[in-house]
């Protein structure tokens, strides 16, 4: 599968919590256009390796470049990547005292300047998108958690961002509001969105991932082709914690 | 329904400002009608509450101000902003009002020779800092209880420190402080009774003069009380209200 240049890259990145080490030295590339899953044990660093990346959390080691742009101390380069690279959370956070298309309009128009009318037309545009368009003056106690999430997403996207990073965006939800939300995410990955999605939903993962990534211990142990990885992963880590998962599930 | 409902707190809302403005200006009409000793002193009566409006509406201006800065240092990352805004509010709250206003009546002159309040100024100056210090502490607790995900969310679509609490953080906090600020507002008014330890003619004081010239302690004390609670029920009901019309997005 031919993918485009590197868009983030991750060089010998640490995340330390006092003694605790979350990240150990972990270098991995991501391409433009590429959809990856990123799996692995409760713990693992997950979660922090995405909150790295858009800098909700600071790196003590290595370096992370996302589009050219270096992830140091420099705010306005923290500022350019976090603009740059759209977030989509487990529990959808959404802006609780503003309607959806508050939602939605708020960073284009604080962060992009753009006027308010540019603003609301781009949000609907998303909203029918994602199947809310009905919803654009609803908030968000109104919306079940399925609707939350996709509005969730519509907002990120609406930064026009080149990377979408999701950080278990189905885990909170009711299994019947689990598809509406994946749907959404595979029409994202059709349309060429670099994607990195931590997830312990198989079957999007084999469907739609390019390359999956097993996380264990602060390290990634074993890294490859999804059709590879779930029947015949390599990593006993790896094999034991798919044959949890498929016991569980 | 929910139209119907907020038309009422509209209601409410400006009905609230207009009985402080009856209060404020027309009140010694009614109280003239009523026998002696009230009736003669209408005049003083609401000179007195119009002081006791001025003393609270005033300090409570600032007394937010104060608050939402005494939060912000509070929460600093600057540890030496933070050491300052909790002495401010441990001395402030861990002493007697009657000994603040005294001090900044007694010892301001002493330490700042050059500066001169009138007695209203300086039981303005007390009761700001004074309930400063209580609006600091509950808009500690507001700032804090706005779910930290949606900071998060907000910075990681690329909004600045400022934006994200301007637009997230600062309008949450405010409707969950509502209801304790509102509180500390009824406190208000009823410690700026302290102010006639300093000379201040409020209300309290216009009812121990009153007292005191017809030693009829009953009427006057009932009719003091009495117009207490209309101002603090206005004060509750405006509250209320504006919470209520606050409260969006909430089921
Ligand atoms: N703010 C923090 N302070 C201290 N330790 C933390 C903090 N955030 C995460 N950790 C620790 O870092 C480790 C990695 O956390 P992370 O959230 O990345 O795991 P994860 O792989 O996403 O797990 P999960 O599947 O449970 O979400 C965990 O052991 C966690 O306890
Ligand atoms: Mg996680």
């Amino acid at each position: 599968m031919s993918k485009g240049e590197v868009i983030i890259s991750v060089d010998k990145v640490v995340k330390r919590w006092g003694s605790f080490t979350a990240l150990n030295e972990v270098s991995v590339s991501f391409k433009e256009g590429e959809v990856v899953c990123i799996i692995g044990p409760s713990g693992s660093g997950k979660s922090t390796l995405l909150r790295t990346i858009n800098r909700l959390e600071e790196h003590d080691g290595g370096r992370i470049v996302v589009d050219g742009i270096e992830l140091d101390g420099d705010t306005r380069h923290i500022d350019a990547v976090r603009a740059e690279v759209g977030m989509v959370f487990q529990s959808f956070n959404l802006f609780t005292h503003m309607t959806v298309l508050d939602n939605i309009t708020l960073a284009p128009r604080r962060v992009r300047k753009w006027p308010r009318e540019q603003a609301e037309k781009v949000a609907r545009e998303l909203l029918e998108r994602v199947g809310l368009l009905a919803h654009a003056h609803k908030y968000p106690s109104q919306l079940s958690g399925g609707q939350q999430q996709r509005v969730a997403i519509a907002r990120a996207l609406a930064m026009q961002p080149k990377v979408m990073l999701f950080d278990e965006p189905t885990s909170a939800l009711d299994p019947e509001m689990v598809n509406e939300v994946l749907l959404v995410m595979r029409d994202l990955a059709k349309s060429g969105m670099t994607m990195l999605v931590v997830t312990h939903e198989m079957g999007f993962a084999r469907e739609v991932a390019d390359r999956v990534i097993f996380f264990d211990g602060g390290r990634i142990v074993e890294e490859g082709d999804p059709a590879q990885f779930f029947t015949r992963p390599a990593h006993p880590r790896a094999q034991a914690f798919l044959s949890q998962i498929k016991h569980a599930g | 329904m929910t139209s119907r409902l907020k038309d009422r707190d509209a209601l409410v809302l400006v009905g609230s400002v207009l009985s402080l403005g009856v209060v404020l200006w027309l009140m010694s009409a009614p109280l003239a009608h009523l026998p002696a000793p009230i009736g003669p002193a209408a005049q003083q009566f609401s000179e007195g509450a119009r002081v006791t409006i001025q003393l609270t509406l005033v300090s409570a201006v600032f007394g937010l101000l104060l608050g939402v800065l005494g939060a912000l240092g509070k929460l600093s990352a600057v540890a030496p902003v933070r050491w300052l805004a909790d002495l401010f509010v441990w001395v402030i709250r861990g002493t007697p009002l009657l000994l603040q206003i005294l001090f900044f009546y007694l010892a301001l002159p002493a330490v700042l020779p050059g500066v001169q309040l009138s007695e209203f100024w300086t039981a303005v100056v007390a009761l700001s800092l004074n309930v400063g210090a209580y609006n600091a502490e509950v808009i500690r607790a507001g700032i804090n209880a706005v779910p930290s995900g949606q900071v998060e969310a907000a910075r990681s679509l690329g909004l600045s420190r400022f934006n994200t609490f301007r637009d997230i953080t600062f309008p949450q906090a405010v409707r969950i402080s509502l209801p304790p600020l509102a509180n500390n507002l009824v406190a208000l008014l009823k410690d700026s009774s302290l102010a006639y330890a300093i000379g201040v003619v409020e209300l309290s004081m216009v009812s121990s003069r009153v007292q005191a010239e017809s030693f009829q302690p009953v009427p006057v004390f009932l009719t003091v009380a009495a117009i207490y609670l209309v101002l603090t029920t206005t004060f509750t009901q405006f509250a209320g209200a504006l919470e209520r019309k606050l409260a969006v997005g909430k089921r």
